[in-house]
């Protein structure tokens, strides 16, 4: 059951994506994991806060996704950089050794609003802690919806006997964030309601950008956490949750 | 008297703000910092060593988060049984015959937007008894001179978020340390490591907002 239920072809080789809100599951569990606790480690009272920003959630978040479907090309001699639409982008070793074998790019943007951020923007300056809680479920939210997208992209290129790669987003696996500007630059202006500053930060800031490569060789892999050097990555923390979950369920 | 003074410790280690608080249950219905700290006051309780117990509260509360034995909605409720006593003490700052531990100068670098953890760094170390200069997001170099230029005296502390905007600190790093080479930096954010903070030339690296203020106390002393 998918959170992105159906594609609308929106301008030139774009898809906006319709979403049903209720099909994006937040666990409690996640989040208590993400902040550090353990299930029954977590007192009420911030455990509360959780389900009041969960609940909330459901009411004033507007997710929103969209895509274009690029050629993938490599820059004769590349080892570091792709070709998409006329703008070489520098990936990065990483991320290029994870996308080279793609045929096509599915260049996508996915995001939760702006509503969750303001609520936490205004709880910190009162109750800290809350508004800490409220950021944290926004953040797992956005990355919730963005997992939710890359299996609607599975599911769409598996039509066509299609695999896809892991999504890369500029800023992560020593992808300079600078370069945000050119993956805006190809799809249309605030598409999704999304919009890059000069900092090529998003607004809402709740938003997931990136690449997913697509084609007959490419593979899904794990994280690539041991040759990235960003410890605090929310990847790196995902990867570690799972792992976590892994060893409870093995245990028992 | 003491006894009052250990109770507005443990307050500030447990986040208890005030009677209304909920937070912790197991303290709901008792007083909190903010009466407490009113009470002592009012008794004649001498305002520096009510600022001297709270910092041992942040201090244990630290520890404990140092150890994982709490995370940062903990440290922030601390922080803010710590703010509560911090409004009683105000007018005891102005008129100095209370003193804060010295004048920490935050904010994230030019180009970059992200906030909490900056925020979260401002509220501890304004809990462990530091003047905090909050100067907001996308700070350009020369705001933070003019900030040393008044406060020649401070700490000073950058964060950022974003890969690109380390390239902002560490030409914040070196334009502070050029006109200003005794000023103490500290660096801290996501993209962050160690070895990045060294190369830049920042005095010390903080991975959270304990490590901050634990930094802040080494320079303290040093200087």
């Amino acid at each position: 059951m998918n959170l992105f239920t159906r594609k609308v072809k929106a301008e030139g080789n774009c898809y906006s994506v319709k979403s049903e809100i209720e099909k994006l599951i937040l666990e409690k569990d996640e989040i208590i994991s993400s902040l550090g606790y353990s299930t029954n480690s977590i007192d009420e009272h911030f455990g509360k806060m959780i389900d009041i920003a969960i609940d909330k959630f459901y009411s004033v978040a507007e997710i929103k996704a969209g895509y274009k479907i690029a050629d993938f090309e490599k820059p004769e001699g590349a080892k570091d950089n792709i070709l998409l639409e006329g703008h070489v982008f520098n990936v990065g070793k990483i991320v290029y050794s994870q996308l080279k074998k793609s045929e096509k790019a599915v260049i996508f943007v996915c995001t939760i609003g702006d509503k969750m951020e303001k609520w936490a923007k205004k709880e910190l300056q009162n109750d800290a802690a809350f508004g800490f809680i409220i950021d944290t479920v926004a953040s797992a939210a956005a990355e919730k919806a963005a997992d939710m997208f890359h299996n609607f992209i599975s599911d769409e290129m598996e039509k066509d006997d299609l695999n896809i790669t892991n999504r890369y987003s500029p800023g992560y696996c020593n992808w300079s964030v600078a370069e945000q500007h050119k993956l805006f630059s190809i799809l249309p202006a605030n598409f999704c309601g999304i919009s890059l500053n000069e900092s090529a930060l998003m607004n809402p800031i709740k938003s997931v950008s990136g690449i997913i490569g697509v084609g007959k060789e490419v593979t899904w892999n794990d994280y690539l956490c041991d040759t990235c050097l960003m410890k605090e990555c929310i990847y790196r923390k995902k990867k570690q949750t799972e792992l976590n979950k892994k060893e409870v369920t093995d245990d028992r | 008297m003491s006894e009052l003074l250990d109770k507005i410790e443990y307050c500030i280690e447990r986040g208890k703000v005030d009677k209304v608080s909920p937070y912790p249950p197991d303290l709901r219905g008792q007083d909190g910092s903010d009466e407490l700290t009113k009470i002592a006051l009012e008794s004649g309780m001498n305002p520096a060593d009510i600022l001297e117990s709270c910092n041992k509260g942040m201090l244990k509360i630290g520890e404990k988060f140092s150890r994982n034995e709490v995370f940062v909605p903990e440290l922030l409720m601390a922080a803010k049984a710590m703010k509560a006593v911090m409004a009683h003490l105000k007018p005891y700052f102005q008129t100095g015959s209370v003193k804060a531990k010295g004048k920490f100068v935050i904010g994230t670098v030019a180009g970059d937007l992200h906030d909490i953890g900056k925020n979260l760094v401002s509220m501890v170390a304004e809990g462990s008894g530091w003047e905090v200069h909050d100067l907001g997001v996308d700070v350009k170099p020369v705001k933070f001179l003019d900030t040393i230029k008044n406060n020649p005296d401070c700490i000073v502390g950058l964060s950022a978020l974003l890969t690109t905007t380390m390239e902002n600190m560490a030409k914040t790093v070196q334009e502070i340390k050029k006109q200003y080479p005794g000023i103490r930096i500290l660096v801290g954010g996501a993209p962050l490591t160690k070895d990045a903070a060294e190369k830049m030339g920042a005095d010390g690296y903080a991975h959270d907002p304990q490590s901050a203020v634990e930094f802040l106390a080494k320079f303290n002393k040093a200087s």
